[in-house]
């Protein structure tokens, strides 16, 4: 399924727009076609992405937009990718679903002339103008530090318990959102994951592991999510028996939006939540420049840096990233 | 009636009180395996056996147990029912939306009560549309709520534009239906009244003869003059009312309507009806049973995770229970059942 997300602001009439104006017919004459290739519309994260480069793309009226929705299915994102090459769109942009079954396909855009750009996810070949990169390691490390930094504040020293929810196993998010705040917890003796559960990035099962949990450890310093939802979904199961006051809940993603971790922040159930970018914007300054600068060669790989939101930004950052 | 037969009789009446108290042998080897199992809180007491777990697993089962309710009658009736999943997800998200984006002037009772009512008329509604497709187009109920299963899903996904609808940690109308309907008093409670309702309706109505009637066989049944496809459709009505009510628990359990929620439960609920004994093939089985399947299924999970075992062991082990049970109950039904033929 192919939706044709066309907007056209009402900044067009005004003769804004976006980049290099100073052809102004030229915004008329020709519309630049982005394509996006998105891997699963149904997660919150990714309908975020979809929101923003909607957005932006509705603040330049030469800019035309169409979404496509792999639905977290390999082979129907390649099928969908295959189509739009037929297409030719100026700009392709690919959330690919699996690494290594997208490098093909993706190859294939690259042969046909297709201005391409991988987001946030790698492959395995670069076949891609640019790669938009977010660094899951650096922000388990962020993580792992700032807890780091709770203990010692409670304790004096860098000692306490840990319970770690990870996100759906095999996943690159969690295995380095894992890896880097054990690179930090490890220096520390003292510092104990005394349990590590799975509970698939949701925020039900998220609060169904930690029933048990609760049962187990009598003790919990610290809830380290894998993402947001998962750490709410903890301080609601500790919540029910009167124990979320004695342990700091942290997530990652740091979304807008009511259901997002940063309104979780603002309310005081998460201490603290690590952005995951969005990588779009940043995708799209990329695009734009492809697209009208004549010469513009873009880096092959962008990384963009996570952000700590605590109560201290949180506000801001609620402003900046709901939709 | 020859001696022989008398006796046969007799050996029969006896097999069948054993085969009752069969049912509930795997429950028991389950909670003793628990209890020596069970790891130790500091001062040496079994963690497991703590009132705050045991009604924890009642909590945690509760869900799974509602929705397995409804799906025991659908296949008693000798149907399936794979949507339950998608219309638990389907009534979340309704009871959430409503919640928090429908703002009359009227207070948090009415707009909590008018929410639920919304989402389980909705159930109800994909419920009845399952039988009627069933009974109406003549198409095999695996193949009807498999596409109700897909739909349902997709429809939750697009009233919801793919995101969470969070019911917040204020004090308005959704966070105070998320604070008293996550309670473990009162979800405990839906959940045995309904299972005691249920079970009712099941031994002590004509509906539910009827049920297990056209499950057993559906030709004697309609020679019979049973109204069949009446009988059907109100099965699945029922299943998507329950599920309904599963959700609506579970986004008040949750904080959130979630329209990824409940992913793969039908399976869950399918798996508890089986460990307790009701036959896929439709006629027979029991309220009781499914109870016991819910509760073993529940304490395996529950005693795995205070020993925090791997949870790709967890599915290992599950599917081992599952079919351990279900052996089980052929051991213990199949001499009677061709008795009874």
């Amino acid at each position: 399924m192919i939706n044709q997300v066309t907007r056209r602001s009402a900044l067009a009439s005004l003769g804004v727009t976006l980049g290099s104006c100073g052809a102004k017919k030229a915004t008329d004459a020709k519309q630049s076609f982005v394509a996006f290739s998105q891997c699963n519309n149904a997660e919150p994260y990714r309908a975020a992405q979809n929101e923003l480069v909607t957005r932006i793309c509705a603040r330049s009226p030469d800019l035309r937009l169409s979404i496509s929705d792999g639905q977290q299915d390999t082979s129907k994102q390649i099928a969908q990718i295959e189509t739009l090459i037929l297409q030719k769109p100026d700009l392709l942009i690919v959330a690919p679903n699996e690494r290594a079954p997208l490098t093909a396909v993706m190859g294939k855009a690259m042969a046909a002339g297709i201005k391409t750009i991988c987001l946030e996810r790698d492959i395995v070949e670069p076949n891609y103008d640019t790669y938009i990169a977010c660094d899951n390691h650096a922000i388990g490390k962020m993580a792992g530090e700032f807890i780091v930094e709770q203990l010692k504040t409670r304790y004096g020293k860098a000692r306490g318990k840990i319970v770690e929810l990870k996100g759906l196993l095999g996943v690159e998010a969690q295995i380095n959102r894992h890896a880097g705040a054990h690179e930090v917890f490890d220096q520390y003796p003292d510092i104990k994951v005394v349990h590590e559960a799975v509970a698939d990035w949701l925020q039900s099962k998220g609060r169904e592991r930690m029933v048990e949990i609760l049962r187990a450890q009598p003790q919990i310093d610290v809830v380290y999510g894998h993402n947001d939802p998962m750490a709410v979904g903890a301080y609601l199961a500790a919540q029910e028996i009167g124990r979320e006051k004695q342990t700091i809940f942290v997530g990652v993603d740091g979304l807008g939006g009511p259901a997002g971790g940063i309104k979780k922040v603002m309310d005081g159930v998460l201490a603290a939540t690590f952005y995951y970018p969005l990588a779009v914007d940043k995708a799209m300054e990329i695009g734009n420049r492809m697209l009208r600068e004549r010469g513009f060669k873009p880096d092959k790989k962008y990384v963009l840096s996570s952000e700590i939101i605590t109560k201290a930004n949180a506000a801001d950052m609620y402003q900046k990233l709901t939709f | 009636m020859t001696p022989s037969a008398r006796l046969d009789s007799m050996a029969w009446d006896s097999r069948r009180i054993l085969a009752r108290l069969q049912s509930f042998l795997g429950l028991v080897v389950i909670f003793i395996l628990a209890i020596l199992i069970s790891p130790k809180t500091g001062a040496g007491e079994r963690i497991f056996l703590e009132a705050g777990n045991l009604t924890d697993i009642l909590r945690q089962a509760a869900e799974i147990g509602v929705m397995a309710l409804g799906m025991t009658l659908v296949i008693l009736s000798a149907g399936i029912d794979l949507s339950v999943g998608s219309t638990l997800a389907l009534a979340a998200t309704i009871t959430a939306m409503v919640l928090t984006r429908w703002n009359p002037d009227s207070g948090a009772g009415t707009r909590i009560f008018v929410a639920m009512l919304a989402a389980l008329a909705a159930c109800a509604a994909v419920g009845a549309l399952n039988g009627a497709l069933i009974v109406s187009l003549r198409i095999q109920p695996f193949i009807v709520t498999l596409a109700t299963m897909i739909g349902i899903r997709g429809l939750a996904r697009r009233l919801t534009d793919n995101t969470n609808i969070d019911l917040g940690f204020g004090h308005d109308a959704a966070s105070t239906f998320a604070r008293v309907g996550s309670g473990k008093t009162l979800v405990v409670t839906i959940f045995a009244a309904l299972s005691i309702m249920t079970g009712i309706v099941l031994t002590r109505t004509v509906f539910g003869r009827r049920v297990k009637a056209v499950g057993d066989n559906e030709r004697a049944a309609f020679y019979a003059g049973l109204p069949i496809g009446r009988t059907r459709i109100w099965v699945y009505l029922l299943c998507g009312l329950l599920s309904g009510v599963a959700g609506i628990l579970h986004a008040a359990q949750n904080h959130q309507g979630n329209p990824n929620a409940g992913i793969s439960y039908e399976l869950d609920a399918i798996a508890a009806v089986v460990i307790g004994g009701t036959s896929l093939s439709g006629g027979s089985g029991s309220i009781t049973g499914t109870v016991v399947g819910t509760l073993i299924t529940g304490i395996l999970t529950n005693i795995l995770r205070l020993n925090n075992v791997d949870s790709n062991t967890e599915l290992i082990l599950k599917a081992v229970i599952i079919i351990a049970a279900v052996w089980i109950q052929q051991i213990r039904i199949s001499p009677l059942a061709r008795r009874k033929t």
